[in-house]
């Protein structure tokens, strides 16, 4: 971590509206040496009986993580990048507090040891200056990773919004999600 | 400076150097049986102990854990004591002395940390009740080999001086720093080949704790081969040396890496939490239709979120908190879907 | 030959499929590989780029190939572990030997190879040459196909040779031969970044072709209104801005209609009509009688969104009509094909910037395999069989004589049912699964049974290789060096990462020695692929589907050539028909007429339900690779019988109930899974099992009757609730889960529990 390559002008996009519901990113994460064949995105049907609607959901890495908030343990911290790490292996204790705190649904608890992982935004590749494994595979663009003025080129009706609303609560995030155009926040009520 | 400290902490902290101080009165009658060879080490455990309690008592204030704490306790003491017991001991026996969870996430990680850990709870065991003077071993008077052990001024035992027990015994902390080297070694070497640990480990936070046990170890059993092959003629060099690692170690303690051995205990603490959880209600997710933790867990949750600032409470009343994670995954894809409905165009 | 030697069961145990994982913390060696190979995906005809992870001779991990233009890295889930069809427990390490009553023992090359030759010259001698026939597969490289073509007419000296790609692209290839007089997909996929209208005709793009998805959200991004025709809602549809949901079987009617609509309104180019194409007449007369209210009719969808479809299509400027195999598996296949092509010439959208149509091409060299020589009625450059200049010239390639150079034989199905009436004995098949692929394959499998002799290359014990007397352990894709053409003509190279594991060959070096053996080792003196390859060109020189131009190196510096490329110095052809000299004889584009017809099967009281087949993303074809890959076959373990509610609720059937499955040919049982994405009347069930969870029992041997493709995507079934519900499959704990949920608790079967994943 001391002689990283992150890049700062690079961000991750994600798009659920774009997502076909594949699993190549969740197939790739598993492939990403920090989480040991254990997938760290999630994607799922959001009810397979109506439609074949998808969700799927990175670590937005919250800006005031909720996760690291409720954990007992101190067991997360967010770095000088913004990126939320996974807990840590010493000081986790498996309560699941982050698991079921958090508004994105993202941190996951591996019963068998006793721990809580979660999307580190692939911190092997990105602190070597590389992208995520996710949204280097995702064939549909749900998952983009990249600057900010390449995406405006490339979405020109579409705005970056990394601030939602869930009823009362306001949550600023590193991750962007994609909105029409003029959008400032996605409300989820 | 001050104004940074916390009263709570600051007493806590206070109250447990004086009670470990008048134990180690007490417990060498009033320092008689104390070895003034190990003054240093005394100091440095007297100010473990300060910030180890100070950090602990910070650490319970904080919402989220004291709402364990409380209902750890609550729980162990409630009506279903027996079967909240008998969980601890399991997890105790599993978790802590078998220490499965970590073996499961790898099996050279799992005798590593095995080895570490129990170099260093032997030298542990070893090493404060002699600092504090609360055990001391002496000849029995009128021989030559039999030795006897104290116990806070108490004759405990007696044993031949060249039997297979003195030889354990006198050599424990040999025996303790050859398992943390072999475990060190073993961490070391994933350290150094695994891709992902090398991704993310530091060396403050992960290096430093390797290296300085290791260096505890060596230091230590420098001195029983020097006193042994080399008649003792680096003695005043191996002394020193493992004097500063392990002072090095103890102020150390309530900070770095090593303060998961005093936080970890607080597992056994949620292994009740979990089992009374699952005996009781379950939170049932609307959009899923299917329990996915205890209605405890999630009423608790509500309540420590609202302690740290954060007001999940949707406009209907319910809370977004009620949502499996599956189930917020897929408000926030609706969500999205809707946006992106009225907006008139999926795409762009 | 007869039925197999001991239970399916038994050979399951000793040679899978067998789910394949990789351990926790990754293969060993990953970090510091011996070679980062950049080559293609084995999968689909996309053939993504990817960089292969090659450690002591075995693939341990891939790496997105971000450089190689089509795909920039992307990849589906069976690209992400492809990887692991390599060092998998199942591979056939040595050739084996049906032994009745225990199964397959190790033999050694030798005897495998003389047995396989004396069985070949026996069968020849006793019943005739085109008494042994030869099966072949179009996952198999350029240079495979073509050896595979001239090992069949000249060492076999068999007419009877085909390929899987019968079961695929045919009709397509049979529809732009007719159109265009050349068959491959008209532009490279980018001209679909500004497209106006984009019309996917068809095909579940989302999960059969998912990198392609990418260049169709360009479109989108850029303003393109996107039509979806399926009978689903696929996730491509979901969000399209029109889905007409085709009645299964329907298809020519729907574009007759618009073409009618096209007419109508004259949104014509009659420009390019006049001056490029001929035979418009006759193809508008045959739908003058198409209007909307016959269309929503017969298609089942109504004329306010086939209107608006037409409209769209007629007003744009410019336009990229995509179609695959679910307008081509149909017993008017081709007419289907033709009558998309005819929407396409009648706007002039075709030869220009960002105005396209392809077929999708589906299998990994669907679009070269169906070039040079792997088709019955083939010779390498897409020449014709039956043409006696392009004999001539292949014969003095080959240095044979013309007389000795064996004509059209049987396709594919035709073929089986040649075994089946006993006038076929002996087969040798590759890289074809047809006991799994090929419809009604209950009497597939009588077929095999009755081979006195029968000879199979792979690298896994397949379905159909369970019938073969003796199996060649032959080798993977990474295993060879060669070349393959993508779906949209760009020929790329193919690297060997490994070489093949234990005593397996490369397929090449097998097919190289039977030939040698059968005496014809003068014609087969080939040192490397490159070798073939070369002859290849010359071959193909002068055919419409020109390679001469296109040599290793020229890939290698490119990443990879487009053909037609007739000379050294051309650059490639990313983009057909700018010269506007189309390769018909009259050199103009045709028009073909498209009557419409019912599919061979209509429901009736008896069979009342439309059954509709096709992929699921995590698996491909009939799963001879992906049935092994663990995380692959958890993402999707069993085939499901996607149903409407309202046509459950007619039969009472409940979701994860287990429903019989009843058509002319088999019965076969499947879960239940209810869903309002689907057409009342059709039911889906994807075909990439076998035995008995093969829906391919029920499919039907009907063929189209010019480019022999069965009619897979229409079958009239009955369904047979049987009350029971279906056990939630059983999968990896460790492996599949990956996260367990933090409630420890007892739990219901979860509808969201085929994802694989706990929370």
């Amino acid at each position: 971590m001391t002689d990283t390559q992150f890049k700062q002008d690079q961000e991750f996009f994600m798009d659920p509206q774009r997502c076909i519901g594949c699993h190549a990113c969740e197939m790739a994460c598993a492939e990403c040496e920090t989480n040991g064949q254990i997938p760290m995105i999630h994607v799922d049907y959001v009810d397979r009986y109506t439609t074949v609607q998808t969700s799927v959901q990175v670590c937005m890495h919250c800006e005031d993580p909720t996760c690291a908030k409720v954990c007992p343990a101190d067991a997360i911290t967010r770095d000088e990048f913004g990126v939320v790490h996974t807990a840590k292996t010493d000081r986790c204790i498996a309560c699941a507090n982050c698991v079921m705190a958090c508004p994105f649904g993202v941190p996951k608890k591996i019963e068998t040891t006793q721990l809580m992982m979660k999307c580190n935004l692939c911190y092997d590749r990105t602190s070597a200056g590389r992208k995520p494994m996710c949204a280097t595979v995702c064939p549909s663009g749900a998952l983009w990773y990249g600057t900010r003025e390449k995406m405006r080129e490339l979405r020109p009706n579409s705005t970056p919004v990394n601030h939602f609303q869930f009823g009362m609560q306001s949550v600023k995030t590193k991750v962007n999600i994609m909105m029409p155009k003029g959008a400032t926040k996605l409300v989820v009520d | 400076m001050l104004s940074t400290l916390n009263p709570v902490a600051l007493l806590t902290a206070t109250l447990a150097t004086l009670a470990l101080v008048a134990s180690i009165f007490v417990g060498s009658r009033n320092l008689a049986n104390f070895d003034a060879a190990l003054v240093p080490y005394l100091f440095g455990c007297i100010f473990a102990c300060f910030g180890v309690a100070y950090r602990y008592s910070v650490w319970l204030q904080r919402p989220p854990t004291w709402r364990y704490f409380v209902r750890g306790w609550q729980l162990l003491f409630s009506g279903r004591a027996l079967v909240h017991g008998w969980e601890l001991i399991k997890s105790f026996a599993v978790d802590f002395v078998g220490q499965r969870f970590i073996r499961n996430r790898g099996r050279v990680r799992g005798i590593g940390h095995m080895l570490m850990a129990g170099g260093c709870i032997l030298a542990f065991g070893v090493t404060f009740p002699l600092v504090f003077g609360w055990i001391h071993f002496g000849l029995r008077p009128g021989g030559i080999d039999t030795y006897e052990l104290y116990t806070f001024g108490f004759k405990t035992m007696e044993f031949p001086l060249h039997g297979w027990f003195a030889e354990l015994i006198f050599n424990a902390l040999n025996w303790a720093a050859i398992l943390v080297i072999a475990g060190v070694v073993l961490l070391i070497r994933r350290r150094l080949t695994h891709a992902g640990q090398i991704a993310i480990q530091t060396f403050e936070g992960d290096w430093l704790p390797l290296l300085l046990l290791l260096a505890i170890s060596v230091t230590g059993l420098g001195i029983t081969l020097d006193y042994r092959f080399m008649r003792g003629e680096a003695h005043q060099f191996m002394a020193i040396t493992h004097a500063i690692t392990v002072i090095l170690f103890l102020v150390w303690l309530p900070f770095g890496k090593f303060y998961h051995i005093i936080q970890r205990p607080a597992q056994l603490g949620v292994a009740v939490y979990r089992r009374a959880g699952t005996d009781g209600p379950q939170a049932v997710c609307p959009h899923t239709g299917e329990p996915f933790t205890s209605k405890m867990h999630t009423d608790d949750l509500k309540h420590v979120t609202k302690q740290l600032g954060f007001d999940y409470t949707l406009a209907g009343g319910s809370s977004h908190l009620d949502l499996s994670p599956q189930g917020k995954r897929a408000a926030l894809a609706k969500a999205h879907l809707a946006a992106r409905q009225e907006s008139g165009a999926f795409f762009g | 030959m007869a039925t197999l030697p001991i239970p399916a069961g038994q050979i399951i145990a000793d040679f899978g499929p067998h789910k394949n994982y990789p351990p926790p913390e990754g293969f060993p060696g990953r970090n510091e590989p011996d070679a980062v190979v950049e080559t293609h995906c084995c999968f689909c005809g996309m053939q993504c780029g990817i960089k292969l992870l090659v450690k002591d001779n075995r693939v341990v991990g891939f790496e997105p190939w971000e450089e190689f233009p089509y795909n920039q890295g992307r990849l589906c889930p069976k690209g992400v572990q492809r990887y692991l069809q390599n060092n998998h427990p199942d591979r056939l390490l040595h050739p084996v030997e049906r032994v009745e009553g225990s199964g397959f023992r190790r033999i050694d090359w030798d005897r495998a190879m003389e047995r396989t030759v004396s069985e070949i010259q026996r069968i020849q001698s006793q019943y005739g040459r085109d008494a042994f026939a030869m099966l072949s597969g179009v996952s198999l490289t350029n240079e495979k196909g073509y050896l595979a073509g001239k090992f069949a007419r000249v060492a076999l000296k068999t007419k009877n040779l085909d390929y899987n790609g019968r079961l695929c692209m045919v009709s397509a290839g049979a529809g732009n031969k007719k159109a265009f007089g050349l068959d491959r997909a008209s532009n490279d996929f980018s001209d679909l970044a500004h497209a106006e209208v984009v019309m996917i005709c068809g095909s579940n793009v989302s999960e059969t072709f998912p990198t392609l998805i990418h260049w169709i959200w360009q479109a989108r991004d850029n303003g393109a209104k996107l039509v979806v025709v399926d009978p689903r809602l696929t996730p491509v549809a979901r969000t399209a801005d029109l889905h007409l949901p085709i009645r299964p079987g329907r298809d020519s009617a729907l574009y007759g209609a618009i073409l009618h609509q096209l007419v109508k309104n004259d949104w014509l180019d009659h420009d390019f009509i006049d001056n490029h194409t001929s035979g418009v007449e006759a193809a508008v007369e045959a739908v003058e009688n198409y209007d909307l209210d016959w269309a929503e009719n017969v298609t089942g969808i109504p004329r306010k969104k086939i209107m608006l479809a037409a409209e769209w299509w007629g007003k744009a400027a410019t336009s990229f009509l995509l179609h695959a195999r679910g307008i081509e598996h149909h017993t008017k296949g081709v007419e289907n094909v033709s009558s998309c092509i005819n929407l396409v010439l009648a706007t002039g959208r075709i030869g220009k910037p960002y105005c396209g149509y392809a077929t999708i091409t589906g299998q990994g060299n669907g679009q070269g395999g169906r070039e040079h020589g792997h088709k019955c009625d083939q010779l390498p450059g897409n020449r014709d069989i039956e043409n006696p200049e392009h004999r001539r010239y292949i014969s003095d390639v080959w240095g044979i004589e013309e007389r000795d150079l064996p004509g059209k034989g049987l396709t594919a199905y035709e073929l089986i049912e040649a075994i089946h009436r006993g006038e076929i004995k002996g087969l040798l098949s590759i890289c074809f699964n047809p006991v799994v692929s090929l419809p009604n394959n209950n009497f597939v499998r009588e077929a095999l049974e009755k081979l006195e002799f029968y000879v199979n290359i792979d690298f896994f014990l397949s379905e159909t290789a369970r019938h073969a007397d003796i199996v060649l352990a032959g080798s993977l894709q990474e295993e060879e060096e060669g070349t393959v053409t993508t779906s949209e003509g760009r020929v790329v190279r193919i690297r060997q990462a490994v070489t093949p594991p234990g005593e397996a060959r490369t397929d090449t070096e097998i097919l190289l020695e039977i030939a040698r053996r059968l005496g014809a080792g003068k014609h087969f003196s080939f040192n490397n692929s490159e070798e073939i390859f070369n002859e290849l060109r010359v071959a193909s020189k002068g055919g419409t589907a020109d390679y001469f131009g296109i040599t290793y190196e020229k890939i290698e510096q490119n990443m990879g050539v487009f053909w037609p490329c007739p000379s050294l110095d051309h650059p490639g052809t990313p983009r057909l028909w700018e010269d506007r000299k189309f390769k018909t004889p009259d050199g103009r584009a045709h028009f073909v007429p498209v009557p419409y017809h019912d599919p061979m099967e209509i429901t009736d009281a008896e069979y009342p339900v439309i059954l509709t087949t096709g992929r699921v993303v995590s698996q491909y074809l009939s799963g001879t690779q992906t049935r092994r890959i663990g995380k692959l076959v958890d993402q999707y373990p069993e085939p499901l019988l996607e149903i409407h509610p309202a046509l459950a609720a007619k039969y009472g059937i409940a979701n994860r109930e287990i429903v019989r499955l009843v058509s002319r040919r088999g019965t076969a049982e499947f879960p239940a899974q209810l869903v309002e994405t689907i057409r009342e009347d059709t039911v889906f069930v994807p075909y990439h099992w076998a035995g008995a969870q093969s829906i391919n029992q029920l499919t039907s041997g009907h063929l189209d009757p010019v480019s022999k493709i069965p009619e897979f995507k229409v079958s009239a079934v009955r369904l047979e609730p049987t009350g029971r519900r279906a056990p939630v499959p059983v999968q990896d704990p460790i492996q599949a889960t990956g996260g367990s949920p933090a409630h420890p608790g007892p739990k219901p079967p979860q509808p969201h529990a085929f994802t694989g994943i706990g929370k």
